[in-house]
């Protein structure tokens, strides 16, 4: 698998993981993550076709509850409190739209 | 009172026979963690106050013969990834350094109805994503057996805490042995349950088709004290499973050892491969059937991981997006600034290395060639384990193997990120294959003795916990 990991794809990963980086940061991790894929790039001589993918965890089970209602959320004082920025009791953000 | 090697049952019987009370002992704990904790850095938060008021409050209990719990008083150490309501919980990031948890975690919970005290929060890698605690925002743990080495990862505080007395047992998570390879640099018992056998509800999660909870503690026995205070299915943590209680184990001796070979081919120090031979040596003297197995895919175990384990830790740490949690920057002119900035500033090197790592692994043009395939192999891995234990096959009862290829290394040693992935390389298959794990060392360390300890893990079948369990009580009569 090709994967020349190069600053600017760095830079696109980082846009989509919403990650600002520094130049040096950016040439840093290409270097490392460069280092880890050649690794793992190992399984490719693996042959998996007639493998089922294992998802999830262990247990594939669903796991069913009734149709009510859930253990009380918590208290609208406790969730306030933890908002970053708040303004009449309602969590403030900065404008969604341009 | 020798703290060091005081443990859960030691701790009892202290109480019982009225040799000390239990503020006398979260006394002298608190005390010894201020005197330790300055070159260890075990504690990112001690409880002080609360820890005495309630070991005072469980005293006068005693005093009037009131019934409590068997885990009443006992001092505990917990993970700063776990939350306890209305105390900090960190996480070793600068992007929680000031949270505060609203609610107790299930774990937590269950330990405060059986009345435990909690001496304080510990140290970890940052979001639990390492194997030395060097990737903590607030500097490195020390291992209590040579300061100038790590404990281990990322449960390191939780390690440390208990091998240097600073408390009786601990805390911790494992997601590829964050659990077990600390109990081992530290010569202490790390146990990782069964896959769903303790909920999560309230764990900071890293990737939620591997972590589990578990304890870290001085002996067999007090892990699995503390594994049966806080299992058990929970309607808060959908993929909880309650493991049938009383149901007949197998006595350690007609138990069959399974020694995989592919943990021993490469990489093994001399300590490690000695030490862990001469528990084999000692287990087959005791009269237990020892066999030499095969698990063919163990080489693929660390690829696999780091293609499963970073693709879920990328989704499950969007969740730091400034809108919750912490906002460096205000007034900011739109959500993407927001975003872009919280999460650089918020976040050390190694998360930014997963997420990226993760992101890329999920990515439109990548998902087949390296998610789609590394779930392949995971089925491959679990597989293997099914086989030696299947009736039909080598039947072994437990696996026994090295938990660590080395012992502790210096802080500072790893020097690429990758050099530090390969020291979990030997506790990722079980995390993988959701198995109960057991890391033990293969004898009693003492501080002070200058040795570096060695440890092994006994990886068992699914739901069978006490399995392991008992075996490796047996192990430590031997």
């Amino acid at each position: 698998m090709e994967n020349k990991f190069d600053k600017e794809k760095i830079k696109h990963l980082s846009n989509l993981a919403r990650i600002e980086l520094k130049e040096e940061e950016a040439e840093n991790l290409a270097k490392d993550i460069g280092q880890v894929l050649d690794y793992i790039n190992e399984l490719e001589e693996l042959d998996t076709k007639d493998v089922e993918p294992m998802a999830g965890g262990v247990i594939h089970d669903n796991s069913w509850r009734e149709d009510n209602d859930r253990e009380k959320p918590l208290p609208k004082e406790k969730s306030v409190q933890l908002f970053p920025e708040e303004k009449d009791g309602f969590l403030k953000v900065p404008p969604v739209f341009e | 009172m020798n703290l060091n090697e005081l443990t859960i049952k030691g701790f009892k019987e202290g109480l019982s026979n009225k040799d000390f009370s239990v503020s006398e002992v979260v006394k002298e704990l608190l005390d010894l963690i201020e005197e330790k904790n300055k070159s260890l850095n075990v504690y990112l938060n001690v409880f002080n106050k609360d820890a005495l008021t309630l070991s005072e409050k469980i005293d006068s209990f005693l005093e009037k013969g009131e019934d409590l719990p068997f885990l009443a008083g006992v001092p505990l150490a917990i993970k700063d990834n776990l939350l306890i309501e209305d105390f900090p919980m960190t996480c070793a990031s600068k992007m929680l350094k000031d949270y505060i948890s609203s609610y107790d975690a299930t774990v937590i919970k269950k330990l405060k109805d059986k009345k435990a005290v909690f001496l304080g929060k510990v140290n970890l890698d940052e979001f639990a994503m390492g194997a030395s605690t060097e990737n903590s925002f607030f500097g490195p743990t020390r291992n209590p057996h040579d300061l100038s080495r790590a404990p281990g990862g990322s449960s390191g505080g939780s390690a440390a805490a208990v091998a240097a007395g600073l408390a009786i047992a601990a805390l911790g998570s494992d997601t590829g042995g964050s659990i077990r390879q600390p109990a081992a640099f530290c010569g202490v018992v790390g146990f990782k349950p069964t896959y769903g056998a303790v909920s999560r509800f309230g764990l900071v999660p890293l990737a939620s088709s591997l972590d589990q909870i578990g304890p870290i503690t001085k002996t067999v026995e007090d892990a699995e004290i503390v594994f049966d205070a806080i299992k058990g299915k929970d309607k808060l943590d959908s993929t909880s499973i309650e493991i049938s209680e009383g149901k007949p184990t197998k006595n350690p001796k007609d138990m069959v050892v399974g020694i995989p070979r592919e943990y021993f081919e490469k990489g093994l120090s001399k300590e490690v491969e000695r030490g862990v031979s001469e528990a084999i040596e000692r287990i087959k003297k005791s009269g237990v059937m020892v066999k030499e197995i095969s698990l063919p895919h163990t080489k693929y175990a660390l690829s696999c991981y780091y293609i499963v384990m970073p693709a879920e830790a990328s989704a499950n740490l969007a969740r730091y997006d400034g809108v919750r949690y912490s906002r460096s920057e205000k007034d900011l002119n739109s959500l993407k600034d927001l975003y872009l900035k919280v999460r650089e500033e918020g976040f050390g090197p190694e998360p930014k290395r997963r997420i990226l790592l993760g992101t890329f692994v999920l990515s439109s043009g990548y998902y087949d060639a390296y998610y789609a395939k590394a779930q392949r192999v995971r089925k491959l891995i679990s597989d293997d384990f099914k086989k030696v234990f299947s009736s039909s096959g080598p039947g072994v009862d437990v696996v026994l193997a090295p938990t660590t290829p080395t012992e502790a290394f210096k802080i500072g040693e790893k020097k690429d990120p990758l050099s530090m992935y390969m020291s979990d390389i030997l506790t990722i298959p079980a995390n993988l294959s959701g198995l109960p794990a057991l890391a033990l060392p293969v004898k009693r360390y003492h501080l002070g003795s200058g040795e570096l300890p060695v440890g092994f893990q006994l990886i068992g079948k699914r739901f069978h916990d006490k399995e392991i369990i008992g075996f490796g009580k047996y192990y430590e009569q031997l």
